[in-house]
């Protein structure tokens, strides 16, 4: 099996898998008491969250590698996870409104944790501009790698942001010291999502990759 | 139906078009480039 065959079964049991998750996350989830059917977006939305912010650690580390050691492999798994996570970041930046809209009364509001994720969106953007306007293989690498690990140090900042500053954005509910704040069958059906939202990543990033071997734009 | 249930479903719809449609769109890639 090649590597573009293997990452598109990872990608379809994800896709599958993805389904089990909405029949988990709407029929056998509570609702919760206050925000009501809006706060099972939150199944769809963390975990895209979870992905993006994964995808540009490993863009961020991957072009570490690179300039340390040069391999070109390090720089065409940093152009798939960018991809990947301009995805992810997409439906991340799409999922957080609509649940915003009824449980805030706006759509969107320039508070740390928002503003900071619009960020890390536009350097993924920013990245693929960079990658495309570059013709040379070897400054596009070096350059693209200086935006990849930009986006590596915006990471601590998007994560520490709800205790840094006053926010409206929710504090995290599983990725902290103390335990889980939520009833363990949203915690399962939270950690269930992320785990496919995950497999989803490895998929689209393994086909990527296998894209940039045969040739392709990198 | 719950008043804020439509955002819940919006939300569910633009996450799967978003990953269903990459899937597709690297597929159509993928054969494009073993095709050339």
């Amino acid at each position: 099996m090649t590597l573009g065959q293997s990452g598109r079964w990872l990608t379809g049991i994800g896709l599958l898998l993805l389904g089990g998750v909405y029949v988990r996350a709407l029929a056998f989830t509570p609702v919760e008491l206050h925000q009501g059917p809006a706060q099972k977006i939150f199944y769809v939305h963390v975990p895209a969250a979870w992905s993006a912010m994964l995808a540009m650690g490993l863009v961020g580390l991957a072009s570490i590698l690179f300039l340390l050691v040069r391999d070109v492999r390090y720089d065409r798994f940093a152009a798939a996870s960018a991809e990947v996570g301009t995805v992810f970041a997409c439906v991340m930046l799409t999922t957080g409104p609509l649940w915003a809209k009824p449980v805030w009364g706006t759509w969107w509001t320039w508070d740390a944790r928002l503003t900071l994720t619009l960020m890390l969106f536009f350097i993924f953007i920013g990245y693929q501009l960079l990658r495309g306007a570059v013709t040379d293989p070897a400054l596009r690498a070096r350059y693209a790698a200086v935006v990849g690990i930009c986006g590596l140090v915006l990471l601590p900042f998007i994560h520490l942001s709800v205790y840094l500053f006053r926010t409206l954005h929710p504090q995290p509910i599983v990725l902290k010291p103390s335990a889980p704040s939520a009833p363990p069958e949203m915690v399962a059906t939270l950690l269930l999502s992320v785990g496919v939202f995950t497999l989803l990543y490895v998929g689209f990033v393994v086909q990527r990759y296998a894209l940039g071997g045969a040739g392709r734009d990198a | 139906m719950p008043p804020n249930a439509p955002y819940m479903v919006a939300a569910y719809i633009v996450t799967a078009a978003i990953l269903v449609g990459y899937a597709i769109a690297l597929a159509r890639r993928s054969r494009r480039s073993r095709d050339s």
